[in-house]
């Protein structure tokens, strides 16, 4: 015998401390924010709490740029291109996706920040990304 | 077997929700005041245990999301998930690396929050053929078989609201406890809402968003960083997942913590819990639970629970103070819940317990329960 069940489950998540506060600056002001950490100078993005690099937890907000380099990408047909990028001022890099890419992709080129319209306090705030130009 | 001592705990705030917090910064509250509590820096951690349902939170993988907040970057770190004795059965994994020399101190955190998610859906995914659809999650199992235990030893409402009104006095001395109901009465816990047969509201434990986080350390290390170290000098796990209809009057017999409790005790070389023990810090999910565990613990003859209770021998004054915390009926956020036992026991042993702190208790048990028949137990000493 097989039996066939559906299950629903729903659920809230707080994003906490330091996500909440790069949601609502994405929100309110169209601003990029991420972390420098007093321990050992990592630049993460989005915002924490506790450095990436290092676990300590002595950070302060940063303002990033919304400009950056492609570090990697892939394009899956039908959804996209989805990329990291390191904003410039940052040493992390933030996984996003690519809106309008040109023909030719590649690692290195420059893209700029498109912020959606209605925002909402969500990473999709950040529309995506656009190519600007090769890089360095 | 080396030996092995729990040096420092550290709880957060434990409340309905925690949304102020993600799940990474409450493991981190909780991790931050070990360590602090330890006198250790995070460079001191060979490895880490995180304890939790991921279920409830709806979040996969939650040693992997919340392991940074838990110091374990680059670390070796593992989850386990047991249900309610997910914190006991954590706080036992991290006694066994370090008693077997792998490492030198572990620290272990458990968290939940319920907030996030729907506990009882997620209690509910039992066995989809036998289970589901005629259990009810943690709350109708349990009442289910409270009944036959009510008959097979004569315990009545009156003495399982005693169980409920002493769990929450007692919070009432504890700053981090979820439920502060200094003034409950007994007559309150039996006029409050009708859950499952025979359980009351106030008969039951409430959903927690919280952590709590032990550091565990080898004989050297214990020494050198803690002048009082609490010494694991026991442990053991019995877990079990029968069809429940197999399990001969299951809360009478109990048997995995009858089990547990027979093997910690001939471990530690006590005979009479009663007298040998200071102090226990036992998982009651439900009042009646409480009962029934006395019996299985052997605090008392089968059948005498209901005596223990209206004689106040588990009260703070009494002979053997159970849960000075308030216990599971006060704080049950559920993958912490098991390391809130061991960590309140071990604090009771290095006299840090405060206000609700049992004078000079130099021996005490914790134990975890979970689903319909899981038990740990765990006995600390001053000495090892």
């Amino acid at each position: 015998m097989i039996r066939e069940e559906k299950i629903q489950i729903p659920f809230v998540y707080a994003a906490g401390q330091a996500g909440s506060r790069f949601l609502v600056a994405l929100r309110d002001d169209g601003r990029i924010m991420g972390s420098a950490c007093a321990a050992c100078g990592h630049v993460s993005v989005p915002t924490r709490s506790f450095c990436p690099a290092c676990s300590e937890s002595d950070l302060s907000d940063v303002e990033l740029a919304g400009e950056g380099n492609l570090v990697s990408w892939t394009e899956i047909p039908g959804r996209g291109v989805f990329a990291l990028i390191n904003l410039d001022g940052a040493d992390g890099a933030l996984l996003h996706r690519l809106i309008d890419s040109p023909d030719k992709l590649a690692v290195g080129q420059r893209v700029r920040a498109q912020f959606a319209e209605t925002r909402k306090a969500h990473i999709s705030d950040l529309a995506g990304f656009v190519v600007t130009g090769a890089g360095p | 077997m080396n030996r092995a001592a729990i040096i420092g705990t550290g709880q957060t705030r434990h409340a309905r929700r925690r949304d102020d917090l993600s799940q990474p910064e409450l493991v981190r509250e909780a991790c931050t005041a070990a360590l602090a509590d330890a006198g250790i820096g995070q460079k001191d951690i060979d490895a880490v245990v995180i304890a939790n349902m991921e279920l409830f939170e709806g979040r996969a993988l939650p040693e992997l999301w919340v392991g940074e907040g838990a110091f374990a970057t680059g670390k070796p770190c593992m989850k386990i998930a047991t249900g309610g004795t997910s914190g006991t059965s954590g706080c036992i994994a991290g006694f066994h690396q370090v008693a077997s020399g792998l490492f030198d101190i572990v620290l272990v955190v458990g968290f939940e929050k319920h907030s996030e998610g729907h506990t009882q859906t997620g209690m509910a995914l039992t066995d989809p053929f036998w289970d589901r659809t005629v259990a009810s999650g943690a709350l109708g199992n349990f009442a289910l078989s409270i009944s036959q235990y009510m008959v097979d030893r004569g315990v009545t409402e009156e003495q399982a609201a005693k169980v409920a009104v002493k769990a929450r006095r007692n919070a009432a001395r504890n700053p981090y406890a979820h439920l502060q109901m200094p003034d409950i009465t007994e007559q309150e816990v039996l006029d409050s809402k009708m859950l499952a047969h025979p359980v009351r509201m106030l008969d039951m434990c409430p959903q927690s968003d919280g952590a709590c986080a032990i550091v565990i350390a080898a004989e050297s290390k214990a020494k050198k960083y803690c002048d009082q170290p609490a010494w694991i000098r026991a442990t053991a796990t019995r877990h079990q997942q029968p069809y429940i209809g197999d399990i001969d009057h299951r809360l009478t017999s109990m048997e995995t913590l009858r089990s547990a409790a027979r093997s910690v005790y001939a471990a530690a070389g006590i005979r009479d819990p009663l007298k040998e023990l200071d102090v226990a810090e036992i998982y009651e999910p439900v009042s009646y639970a409480e009962l029934a565990w006395y019996e299985a613990l052997g605090f008392c003859e089968d059948g005498e629970a209901g005596r223990l209770i209206e004689d106040g021998v588990t009260e703070m004054d009494g002979e053997l103070p159970v849960n000075p915390s308030g216990g599971v009926l006060s704080t049950n956020p559920v993958g912490a819940s098991g390391v809130i036992r061991v960590a309140e026991a071990a604090s009771q042993i290095m006299g840090r317990a405060g206000e609700h702190q049992v004078q000079g208790a130099k021996t005490a048990l914790a134990t975890g329960y979970g689903v319909y028949a899981w038990a740990d137990a765990m006995i600390l000493g001053t000495a090892p």
